[in-house]
């Protein structure tokens, strides 16, 4: 784990940072479920592009790669909808 | 001198012993195969079954589909599903007071006819199936407010509905702007809530009105009688609260007859009765439901991303897929923030 960090030490930096912006915005808007609806389609959309762009740099893009963070953006953002559609 | 060969021997016979035993008795193991799909392919250098692409998609349909019947419920069950509540207006005056009182507003006094109003306006969005300041046909919240007789010079009108509790509501109705500025607008001098429980588009469901109010005639002011009023089931008390207004005579400042309400409330404590109150008990309740599942794909899947981590590292196992450690980051941070930070409610 701690040599997938080093090796990858930018993304994941810009990664948590998005994370922690993320949360921070999802409770300043708490009260707000249009806006949160918002944010989760976004953060998602935001991942997946992490993710393929992270790959892509590497040239370790394969199709399944790319796959497998829409679909785990895809997950994300079905969890955020569920509790925010009702 | 330590004989390791006789020590290899016997572990290698011991072994022997078990895969022997294994192949006489295959279905003893058999129940152990499951193992398989939770850990990483290390001959196929690919994570578990119940992590690969086809899995998440699986997974996402499920989530689909739940909240599809979850959609579907209310059309044939009326009522089955819904938002369990517990909201009073003796706590909703208390938070929305406090909020006057942070801000250096006067606080507010509850008054029969503005409740009415409110009581009136909430039965209407249930009668007529809608969720706006404005009816369909037209009618606006000052409508409500007049067809009581109360007179103003200013008013104004808050909403809110699926809330859990009265805290939330005026939390809710404090973080939004528009909200605000009625919560703690000094144009009022009054106020009147309603909560009401009912069925809307099928789920049960609670309102809450607000309404704000400054009489035309400073006469028309709530008195300490009309507020004791409000709190219905405490009609004997609010007659004793009366009385004791009048026992003090005609001349009775509002002042005195404020310190009379607030002392009175201060004896009932936090028991004294609420005028409405809510305390719908759906079969489902909605709000529970939909956090428990999101919660429960969340956190099966976390543990399968991090039993994942744990076992290639042990093994030594390089997969050919994304980032196991990015995914297991937003997936925490999903679980955090639908369990600390979402709230269900809805304000207009």
């Amino acid at each position: 784990m701690m040599d997938d960090i080093k090796e990858n030490r930018v993304e994941y930096f810009i990664l948590f940072v998005a994370i922690l912006v993320f949360m921070f915005l999802v409770y300043r808007f708490r009260f707000n479920k249009e806006m949160l609806i918002l944010l989760s389609g976004v953060g998602s959309a935001l991942y997946v592009i992490w993710g393929v762009v992270h790959h892509l740099i590497r040239g370790k893009l394969t199709k399944n790669i790319a796959y497998e963070y829409i679909l785990f953006g895809l997950l994300v953002f079905l969890l955020f909808f569920t509790v925010l559609s009702f | 001198m330590f004989d390791y060969t006789k020590d290899y021997n016997e572990n290698s016979n011991e072994n022997t012993n078990v895969v022997k035993y294994w192949r006489k008795h295959p279905k003893s193991i058999e129940k152990y195969q499951f193992v398989h799909y939770f850990l990483p392919k290390e001959d196929k250098k690919k994570r578990a079954d119940f992590l690969d692409n086809k899995a998440i998609l699986v997974y996402c349909v499920l989530i689909l589909a739940i909240s599809l019947v979850f959609r579907f419920i209310p059309k044939f069950a009326p009522g089955v599903l819904g938002y369990a509540s517990n909201i009073t207006i003796s706590d909703l005056l208390k938070y929305t007071n406090q909020k006057r009182e942070e801000n250096g507003v006067a606080p507010l006094k509850l008054n029969a006819k503005l409740s009415a109003a409110a009581e009136k306006k909430a039965q209407d969005m249930f009668k007529d199936g809608y969720w706006a300041h404005v009816a369909p046909d037209g009618t606006q919240p000052w409508d409500f407010i007049l067809s009581e007789g109360y007179e103003y010079i200013y008013a104004g009108e808050n909403l809110a509905k699926n809330f859990s509790n009265s805290k939330e509501v005026v939390e809710a109705w404090f973080k939004s702007p528009s909200h605000k500025s009625n919560l703690i607008g000094a144009n009022y001098d009054e106020v009147g809530f309603a909560v009401v429980n009912g069925v809307m588009d099928g789920y049960e469901t609670t309102l809450v009105v607000q309404m704000f109010g400054r009489p035309r005639q400073p006469s028309m002011l709530a008195t300490v009688g009309s507020e004791g009023e409000l709190f219905g089931e405490n009609k004997a008390s609010a007659e004793g609260i009366e009385s004791e207004a009048s026992r003090l005579g005609e001349s009775t400042s509002s002042q005195q007859q404020e310190n009379i309400v607030s002392e009175t409330k201060e004896n009932l404590g936090e028991e004294y009765p609420s005028f409405t109150q809510s305390n719908a008990e759906p079969v489902i309740d909605v709000t529970t439901a939909t956090k428990s599942i999101s919660l429960a794909f969340g956190i099966f899947v976390s543990i399968l991303l991090a039993l994942d981590i744990i076992y290639s590292r042990k093994r030594g196992i390089r997969k050919f897929t994304g980032l196991t450690l990015a995914h297991f980051m937003v997936l925490i941070m999903v679980i955090i923030s639908i369990w600390l930070v979402f709230k269900p409610g809805l304000i207009i």
